[in-house]
């Protein structure tokens, strides 16, 4: 009986792979890996990563492909978890074979996904993660084979503290940042190195870590200490409820905050503790080069875009850029191609990756004002000098 | 600012009082931690959740929904998850492997049925807090703390003052024994379901309240979970003074050591008193549970 069952699934098993076969065999394409948060707590941003990808491959295919091959997508969800999303990258790399992997949003995860891709010799390219030490985690050394598509952290620090000592006029600053967080730590130490520079008083530095959903303690530190501004680099579910806790207290403090507040759901969760507050981004959902792509993705998903939509969309056509430029959809050359990928125009800026860092140079953040309820793009910001 | 702490503080341990309660009183009879209560708490507090925003019932009326409802999915988690193997003496280490189980299971569910978007309670009370001079309390907060110790006074009626109160007493002292003096032991176990499932529900409503709903809150009851160690794992008093005692440890060691290891210090609370106390503070040895 077993026997017959074994002998029964082998034959299955064989017809399965041999179609698998003839499905490969009938079309070539170009096969690219995505990773990022699909469930979790930043589901927001891994889906509209993954969507922006998503739109941005179907316009490609329509208009032909890349080099006259069409692109696949394979798509995991690492629920926001280091380990799910080295297994990801693991798969993608070993089992579907992907030429290049776009994700994802977190530095964390990126950080230990980049010597994965080393190993596998296949590019990642990040949507969002902006701590320094994804593409260098010691100075003088370069991950080979990981890059990204937005700016950094020293430059998110730097913007912060310049925005509230010239434009806020703050001149007492306080943080309160997530210590499990590779991102939220660079960004208060950049934004404290910048702060003390420019003359600033740091009159709190408080820490939470992550899943913590009670901010009291460190929030009525932070009201003793009387600061013009909150520096709250984190995501938007905390954003929320520590900024309703701080006004709660009475905090009245200006928050300002990252490109972990954007999404709509702040909004929804934090209602009035967030407005007047400022927060720094990669680009503006409103700005005229994107509303004609906004509509198609409405159109396409049924909601509306967040900025990682667009980051989705820029990692996607930088990556066509470098393969175009290789010549070939090979994981080695596409490589090449990216380190010294220059004048690449996305919806945030114009790519120039530099091959010392990895980093694109020279792109602006966008401040983004909370009125009335809504985001509201304030001013571009200047690239650091 | 040692009284805003004080009252921070509190806030903080109420909550975990009313779901440290749902632990112990598991353990007292059954004598294993039921790592799905978390989880009953999350389906608790999505049950009022939409009962406030798609049913529009009052307020009231959600908080009974949620605790009936989070009762009766404790009650056929028991059933499920623990009943057979308890029935076949199945080791204590299997039925905490079918706990997690059930929770990892429960989490996923309520994903991809649910999503796993964060919700927040609409306003039930106006959210300004009273100021007593630069004091802030939150008028949830205070009425969170009401409610909680209505719901414990209520649990502690039930189990000292009733007849299936004290039954559950007896189990709790020796099951075998009790089932020889005609105590049923599965309408035991289903009670006692029955009872932490409904202070899970209430303890959901007022967690999403305080904070938000989604389908991982449960982990967060890891902290209520400690609490009822601290306070002697099994003991409903302890339970509840535990609560307290992590509460203000907690947010004492944010406020006034560092904020960055302010959890290290929640688990240092438990090591210490594990090590002293190893029946936690209100706990003896042999004791008498419940």
């Amino acid at each position: 009986m077993s026997k017959k069952i074994l002998i029964a699934m082998w034959v299955l098993a064989l017809l399965v792979s041999l179609s698998a076969c003839k499905q490969q065999a009938k079309e070539e394409t170009i096969k690219i890996g995505f990773f990022g948060a699909l469930s979790g707590d930043q589901a927001v941003w891994g889906q509209a990563d993954r969507d922006g990808v998503i739109l941005t491959i179907e316009q490609i295919n329509a208009a032909g492909g890349i080099l006259g091959k069409k692109v696949e997508l394979v798509v995991y969800d690492d629920k926001g978890d280091q380990l799910e999303a080295v297994n990801a990258v693991k798969r993608l790399i070993n089992e579907d074979k992907v030429v290049a992997i776009i994700g994802c949003n977190s530095s964390g995860r990126n950080i230990a996904v980049a010597p994965v891709a080393e190993e596998g010799k296949v590019p990642v390219i990040s949507t969002f993660a902006t701590n320094p030490r994804v593409t260098v985690p010691e100075p003088g050394k370069v991950m080979k084979y990981t890059f990204r598509v937005c700016f950094i952290d020293s430059y998110s620090g730097y913007v912060k503290a310049k925005f509230a000592w010239d434009d806020l006029g703050a001149r007492r600053a306080a943080v309160l940042y997530e210590i499990s967080s590779d991102y939220s730590v660079g960004v208060r130490d950049f934004f404290k190195q910048s702060w003390a520079e420019l003359g600033g008083e740091l009159v709190a530095d408080e820490a939470f870590k992550s899943g913590d959903v009670d901010f009291r303690a460190q929030l009525t530190k932070i009201k003793e200490a009387n600061p013009d501004v909150i520096i709250m680099p984190f995501l938007y579910k905390e954003v929320a409820l520590s900024t309703r806790q701080a006004r709660d207290l009475g905090i009245t403090a200006t928050f300002l905050g990252g490109d972990g507040w954007p999404s709509s759901a702040l909004l929804e969760m934090a209602a009035d503790a967030v407005e007047g507050s400022y927060f720094v981004n990669h680009g503006d959902i409103d700005a005229p080069n994107v509303q004609e792509w906004r509509e198609q993705y409405k159109k396409r998903f049924n909601k509306d875009i967040e900025i990682n939509s667009i980051m989705g969309h820029d990692a996607m056509i930088m990556l066509k850029a470098a393969i175009e430029k290789a010549g070939k959809a090979e994981p080695q050359a596409i490589r090449d191609a990216l380190e010294n990928l220059k004048g690449v125009e996305v919806f945030t800026g114009v790519i120039n990756i530099d091959p010392e860092t990895h980093n694109p140079v020279g792109k602006a953040a966008a401040i983004i004002a909370i009125k009335n309820g809504k985001f509201q793009f304030y001013k571009q910001f200047e690239p650091m000098k | 600012m040692i009284w805003q702490q004080i009252v921070n503080g509190i806030s903080v341990g109420a909550v975990y009082a009313l779901i440290a309660v749902g632990y112990s009183l598991v353990y007292s009879v059954l004598n294993f931690s039921n790592f799905a209560h978390g989880d009953v708490l999350m389906l608790g507090s999505y049950l009022g959740f939409f009962a406030l925003t798609k049913l529009g019932v009052p307020f009231g009326l959600a908080i009974a929904i949620a605790m009936l409802g989070a009762g009766i999915i404790a009650m056929v988690i028991e059933k499920i998850a623990y009943r057979p193997l308890r029935l076949r003496r199945a080791p204590l280490l299997y039925l905490m492997i079918s706990a997690m189980g059930m929770s990892i299971f429960l989490q996923n569910f309520t994903i991809v049925t649910i999503g796993p978007n964060f919700r927040t309670y609409p306003d039930v009370l106006p959210t300004k807090p009273f100021a007593v001079g630069t004091l802030s309390i939150g008028r949830l907060d205070l009425m969170i703390f009401i409610i909680t110790v209505i719901v414990l006074l209520l649990l502690t009626w039930l189990v000292y003052r009733t007849k299936i109160g004290i039954a559950i007493q007896a189990a709790a002292y020796n099951m075998r024994v009790a089932s020889l003096m005609g105590i049923n032991p599965d309408l035991i176990a289903t009670m006692v379901f029955l009872l932490a499932g409904a202070t899970a529900g209430v303890g959901g409503v007022l967690f999403g309240m305080k904070y938000t709903v989604y389908p991982w809150m449960g982990v967060l009851t890891i902290k209520a979970f400690i609490a009822a160690v601290v306070g002697g794992l099994g003991s409903l008093p302890g339970a509840v003074v535990g609560a307290f005692v992590l509460g203000i440890t907690e947010t004492f060691a944010a406020a006034y050591i560092s904020s960055a290891f302010r959890d290290l210090f929640s688990y240092l609370l438990m090591t210490i008193i594990i090590i002293a106390r190893p029946a936690g503070l209100m706990g003896t040895v042999a004791q008498e549970k419940a």
